[in-house]
């Protein structure tokens, strides 16, 4: 990689980058266990953004305070050597089964998200603060998913690359990570470079010449400029760029969905340590309840999308041609799994079970891709709750919207495949720029035309600018010289629309990029113009005269550090609020019927207090969720105990939220015996009763 | 619920495809009657006699030392695998490498063996030809191919000119057992022919919260998983009429004699069910990186891809191999040679590649009588997260799954007449449902007078806990998907022919540089041909199509010289040369089987020129020429 140059408006680099000091982590005692949170209010202050070592310093210094309250899990190593760590917090510490669900959260999973990362820390401050967050609850929290990439953020020259440092040649040439982008002007930042060329397909946005859009040859544009990324032809086969160091990002590198043979999706699903730790540690933790990722997407905000095709859809399997002759079918229609079922049965072996899983495999209908309707409504509820949350927070401004899960992405596997309640936060977005709506003041040059004097007048200096503004007048028409000139009678509105007609228009910024526009005027309003660098000429060695310019990295994800503390104090603790939302099992009562000769019916319900169903719709799909338990016990291990039907063990698949299963039972029992009653679930919680059969009416607990 | 799957999946197929499966039908869990008196006691509790030393009943297994040449008229245990390859390491020191790839769920070392003669390179820069075998614990022959293989290349290497060829020429990688707990448990634990299938990774099956706490009980002590029957007054089979062993459905308005209560086992943990979460299940060919699907979808998936630290282990062991080009991985059985796609979704392969299947499918069809060459999901059925998918996306190498031994082999029938076709008829599908008993009435004929008797056990009464008076019998662990010791030896070394045709086949490149054609004062022209005397191209053409891995390359470079301009000649019959614009002194080619590529080189200076080929997978191969 070669520097060029050393000209250039040498632009300092945002205020957001890295300032350079330490975690700043209070000097405090290790205090008892029963109050941690005292120890740890603040591992860091949030006052700017943190490396993933000083995260995992931080996570360190948090442990050592709270010894019996933490635990830190280090689940991989990334290729460039940083430990992914996971922070465990709650009252299960260093026991080998947890009774109690546990909320997993991960951030930064694209590597290129610092604030997402400080929102995990800060989550991890907020639970260690609130005693009730761990009082049924363990969190897991690893604020680095990524952490290869998240150094980027940290070093210069700044560039956004989600790439971890394992090795790829991205371009299948005779030379791995030969040719990164370069800071060819010394400013510390990877920007664009646009060149002057007959073959372009760019060209500058007429109202605003620093944003670039591709000519439309439909309406007869031509294209001046092509872009490239900053840097040369460092291995010069006429490609610039195009084979940086770095190699998967870990973004998309999970198994749902997951993309083989791109440049940046890794081997395969799983390949890099990361992904495989991350996926690894939640398979090995079936108490986990729920997944939360802080990163690009938002969950709470918008449902998981559907409409995808080729999903698994029970109702209209299709059988192939070849089959259907066999099963005597119609290859023509469609049957439902039921339908096919039957059609099978038959033809199976002597008492040989045809299942829906041995059909599905058979037919290879392929997996789940849609969310399930069942989950939706749960979504659709707690998004509704969470906008009320953010209104009340003043955190509901319009800002851009945060993209959809990417395929093979961690909350996309989480949701399909963990079948848990997965939820996601962006935290922060560009502010939605005004749009140029010309209908806003309903004013228009013909019904400015048609206007008195006095009507024009009582329109205010406010209406009068919003409607030059949306006729694109120069600037140099001020409202008040305007109003001025009709209070005076110098002229009429009719005057005033003829010579608006006349003026050339101020140019407007249609087919440029929403968010390269938000940007602009993000940084123009709030970052002093440095998110953007204005288009500089520049002499290239292979390229000639070019100009760099364009998006400084990161400005459009990550805002001041200033900024850090509001957006995390309004949005972070809403992942408390979703977390009492989890199922929650217990035996709400139970009854028992003597039917004589010491035969019982005994009935038992058992209720999900939680408002999320347990599991998911998805979860009930996937099989992932293991059932929850009814055991039936007696003091001396049912001696004499005779189940006339249910058995000793009882398992539940599904209890919706609030809603209650009834369990039946007839017992035949020696005299003066009851039944411990154990409930008994992975991630849903526990509990137990005694029953007695000598009074008709459960005993206490 | 474990073998309920696949042996469903089997089922279907067999329905399907008419394939020639060997089907065993007797993995159906059964439900006790509503008269049980007692339920069981959780979790084994309720185990009851010990098994027998698989000695005693391991058809098959020798006690022998293992000495070289390796003998192919006995099974050998997981152990005695890895005697063999010391064996043949120990007689063979400088043409192997012992390798431990990685360690099973239990500990077990894999071991794979290089054979490579270093005289005549590295491993790396030679063909490489990957086999293995055994991914399923109970398909053990496909071991003792693998081990054939590597005892004909050595045993007769110098001696016999294919083979001396062979071991000089390519780098054979062989891992006769991949799922070494798998093989451990067949041997040593009572088993039917298609248990231990599995990865040691527990797993609920049941959807019940316990994890393999029902599996199958050898009942009666001999080794064997059999088949439990009871008398049943209404049950829907009876004794067959030709042969008191077998039973046949009973026709509308007959009586019932029997009824099939399944797989010798009890209901261990008191659910109604029985033998209904044995080991795992994690299917060692169902857990690749390679369009994985979840558990859901497909039974055996595990919950991620290389679940199994064995696979993740080879996965690693093959990627750091990238010489690799053509992988054989054997299965029982069927008789079988199977390329991917293993989904539909994979499909369409890239065509230029199914040609170069197509001579090595072809061929190993008539190399293995009764075998065909099929394609895994349209013929057999589809499978996600499959090892052939992986080592043709991810490796870049061409693939077979060998589904090992022809159940049709075990005959017991007059010779054909004349004018009928020789070769038995294929099975019907009624044959494999147990709704035609032709087959089974055969085979137990075979057992009788070809056999004497090893591969069955007649009914024998038994006192079921939960059952009652019931019978157990039927075809023992080493039947049905495995070839009775003397048939094992034509076995193996068929299969493994199919193998040293396919390793005959890899690329053997050459490079030839033109005398150098002076065009002006200290400007040369250069012809380059790369020639390709395999039928196997340098590499697979689906690496172009998905950028799997870089092409080969060849440098043109020379201290007084530089490369003007350079590209590949095309265009017949008149030729073009496509000139690169970047870079004329590297190229990128790929050289087709049995074929040349040419590049022609415009060179200006004076003095030596060097041309180098590389390739991945093809090797590598350097010329000089003097420019003067």
């Amino acid at each position: 990689m070669s520097i060029t140059s050393s000209r250039g408006s040498l632009l300092a680099v945002l205020s957001i980058a890295v300032i350079g000091a330490g975690v700043v982590i209070k000097a405090q005692k290790p205090v008892p266990p029963a109050t941690p949170s005292a120890a740890t209010k603040a591992a860091v202050a949030f006052v700017r953004y943190h490396s993933p070592q000083e995260a995992n310093a931080a996570l360190i210094t948090i442990n050592k305070a709270n010894p019996a309250a933490t635990a830190l899990h280090r689940i991989a190593t990334s290729p460039g050597g940083i430990d992914l760590t996971v922070l465990e917090i709650g009252p299960d510490v260093g026991k080998k089964i947890r009774k109690r669900p546990a909320v997993f959260v991960v951030a930064n999973m694209e590597g290129v998200l610092p604030l997402s990362a400080e929102a995990a820390l800060s989550l991890a401050d907020r639970v260690l603060a609130d005693a009730s967050a761990t009082k049924s609850l363990t969190w897991f929290i690893l604020p680095n998913g990524n952490p290869d990439a998240a150094t980027c953020y940290f070093r210069k020259p700044l560039i956004a690359d989600e790439r971890n440092a394992s090795k790829w040649n991205d371009d299948m040439d005779d030379q791995v990570d030969e040719d990164g982008p370069d800071d060819l002007d010394g400013n510390g930042l990877i920007t664009q470079m646009r060149v002057k060329d007959p073959a372009g397909e760019w060209m500058s946005v007429e109202g605003e010449p620093r944003l670039m859009r591709k000519a439309d040859p439909a309406k007869g544009e031509k294209g001046v400029y092509k872009l490239y990324s900053e840097g040369i032809d460092n291995d010069g086969d006429g490609e610039y760029n195009e084979d940086g160091p770095g190699g998967t990002n870990i973004g998309i590198t999970f198994p749902h969905l997951f993309h083989p043979w791109t440049a940046t999706g890794g081997r395969w699903p799983g390949s890099e340590p990361e992904t495989f730790g991350i996926m690894k540690f939640a398979i090995d933790h079936p108490e986990i309840a729920m997944t939360f990722a802080f990163g690009a997407t938002n969950m709470c905000l918008q449902p998981p999308a559907g409409g995808r095709q080729g999903s698994f859809d029970a109702t209209a399997i299709k059988i192939p041609e070849q089959m259907a002759s066999r099963f005597g079918a119609d290859p023509g229609r469609t049957y439902t799994m039921k339908e096919v079922v039957e059609l099978i049965r038959p033809l199976a072996p002597p008492g040989f079970e045809i299942t829906e899983g041995i059909v599905a495999s058979f037919l290879g209908l392929g997996a789940v891709v849609n969310p399930m309707d069942e989950d939706l409504k749960f979504y659709k509820e707690l998004s509704d709750k969470y906008k009320e949350f953010l209104k009340a927070g003043k955190l509901d401004g319009k800002r851009l919207e945060p993209p959809q899960p990417k395929d093979g992405s961690f909350e996309l596997w989480s949701y399909y495949q963990l079948g848990v309640p997965t939820f996601t936060m962006d935290l922060w977005t560009l502010p939605e720029v005004k749009s140029d709506d010309k209908e806003k003041t309903g004013m228009t040059p013909e019904s400015l035309e048609a206007m008195t004097s006095d009507a024009f007048v009582a329109l205010g200096e406010t209406k009068i600018a919003a409607f030059l503004k949306e006729v694109g007048a120069p600037d140099s028409i001020k409202p008040a010289m305007l109003l001025e000139g009709v209070k005076s009678g110098k002229m009429t509105p009719k005057q005033m629309a003829g010579m608006l007609g006349q003026m050339p228009k101020r140019k407007d910024t249609a087919g440029a990029d929403p968010k390269q526009k938000a940007l602009l005027a993000f940084s123009d309003k709030d970052l002093q113009g440095k998110g953007y660098v204005n288009w500089t000429p520049y002499k290239h060695p292979t390229l000639g005269d070019v100009e760099l310019g364009g998006m400084v990295p990161f400005a459009d994800t990550t805002p001041p550090a200033l900024m850090v503390k509001t957006l995390l104090d309004g949005q972070v603790p809403w992942v408390l609020t979703l977390a009492e939302k989890l199922p929650r099992l217990s035996i709400l009562k139970s009854e028992v019927r003597p039917k004589g000769a010491g035969i019982y019916a005994v009935t038992l319900w058992v209720e999900n207090a939680g408002y999320l169903p347990f599991p998911t719709a998805m979860g009930k799909k996937n099989l992932h969720v293991p059932p929850a338990v009814v055991t039936l016990a007696t003091k001396d291990n049912l001696k004499g105990v005779t189940f006339l039907s249910g058995r000793t063990r009882t398992t539940i698949n599904a209890i919706d939220g609030g809603r209650s299963v009834k369990l039946e039972w007839l017992v035949q029992v020696p005299a003066g015996v009851g039944f411990e009653v154990v409930l008994d679930s992975a991630n849903a919680g526990a509990d137990a009763k005694f029953v007695s059969l000598a009074g008709g009416q459960g005993g206490a607990k | 619920m474990r073998k309920l799957h696949w042996v469903g999946t089997i089922t279907l197929a067999v329905l399907v495809a008419s394939s020639s499966l060997a089907l065993q039908g007797q993995a159906q869990p059964a439900t006790p009657t509503s008269a049980t008196p007692k339920p069981a006691q959780p979790a084994k509790a309720g185990a009851t006699t010990q098994p027998a030393k698989p000695a005693a009943t391991s058809l098959g297994v020798t006690t022998d030392k293992i000495t070289v040449p390796l003998r192919f008229d006995h099974y050998y245990t997981y152990e005695q695998v890895g005697e063999a390859l010391r064996a043949l390491h120990a007689t063979y020191p400088q043409l192997t490498t012992i390798d431990v790839v990685g360690k099973s769920e239990e500990g077990r070392d894999i071991w794979a063996m290089t054979v490579n003669n270093p005289k005549t390179g590295a491993a790396l820069d030679k063909p490489g030809v990957y086999v293995d075998g055994n991914i399923h614990g109970n398909e053990i022959q496909a071991g003792e191919v693998c081990l054939s293989l590597l005892n004909r290349l050595l045993t007769t290497y110098g001696q016999n000119e294919q083979m001396t060829k062979a071991v000089d020429r390519n780098a054979f990688y062989v891992i006769p057992s991949v799922n070494v707990d798998g093989r451990y448990h067949f041997f040593s634990d009572p088993n039917d022919p298609s248990s231990n299938r599995s990865f040691r990774i527990p797993k609920d099956d049941d959807h019940d919260g316990l994890i393999d706490e029902d599996p199958a009980d050898d009942l009666d002590g001999d080794g064997n998983i059999c088949t439990m029957r009871r008398k049943d007054p209404f049950g829907q089979y009876k004794t067959d009429p030709e042969d008191p062993r077998l039973m046949v459905r009973i026709k509308p308005g007959e009586k019932g004699e029997w009824t099939i209560l399944g797989e010798e086992g009890i209901d261990n943990d008191g659910d109604g069910r029985v033998n209904e979460d044995g080991e795992g299940y994690v299917d060692g060919n169902r857990n690749w990186g390679i369009n994985w699907a979840p558990p859901y979808v497909q039974a055996g998936s595990g919950d991620y891809p290389f679940e199994a630290s064995g696979l993740r282990a080879i996965a690693k062991y093959l990627v750091d191999r990238p010489n690799i080009i053509v992988v054989f991985a054997f299965h029982n059985n069927g008789g079988m040679y199977l390329r991917g796609p293993s989904t539909k979704a994979e499909e369409p392969m890239n065509p230029a590649d199914i040609g170069v299947y197509d001579i090595m499918g072809k061929n190993a069809e008539k190399i293995v009588p009764g075998y065909r060459y099929l394609v895994s999901w349209k013929d057999l059925y589809p499978t996600y997260g499959d090892f052939t998918d992986f080592t043709y996306n991810t490796v870049g190498a061409y693939s077979f799954v060998g589904e090992l031994f022809v159940t049709e082999t075990e005959s017991y029938r007059p010779p054909p007449k004349p004018g009928a076709p020789a070769a038995p008829p294929p099975a019907d599908v009624m044959d494999m449902m147990g709704g035609n008993n032709d087959r089974e009435r055969e085979r137990l004929k075979f057992n009788d007078y070809v056999t004497q008797g090893d591969l069955y056990r007649p009914w024998k009464a038994f006192k079921h806990p939960q059952f009652g008076e019931i019978e157990i019998g039927g075809w023992v662990k080493m039947s049905s998907r495995l070839p009775h010791p003397f048939m094992l030896t034509d076995l193996v070394h068929r299969n493994a022919s199919a193998v040293l045709f396919a390793a005959a086949q890899t690329p053997s490149v050459t490079l030839d540089v033109l005398a150098p054609e002076r065009v002006d004062a200290d400007l040369y022209k250069v012809r380059v041909r790369v020639v390709n005397a395999g039928s196997i191209p340098s590499f697979t053409y689906n690496a172009i199509q998905r950028k799997i891995h870089p092409q080969d390359t060849l440098v043109v470079s020379g201290a007084g010289v530089k490369v003007i301009a350079g590209g590949k000649v095309s265009g017949m019959p008149i030729e073009t040369v496509a000139y690169k614009p970047y870079r004329p002194e590297v190229q990128f080619l790929q050289v087709p089987g049995n074929g040349k590529i040419e590049f022609e080189f415009l060179v200006s200076g004076k003095g030596e020129l060097t041309v180098a080929y590389q390739s991945l997978k093809a090797g590598k191969a350097t010329k000089t020429v003097a420019l003067q």
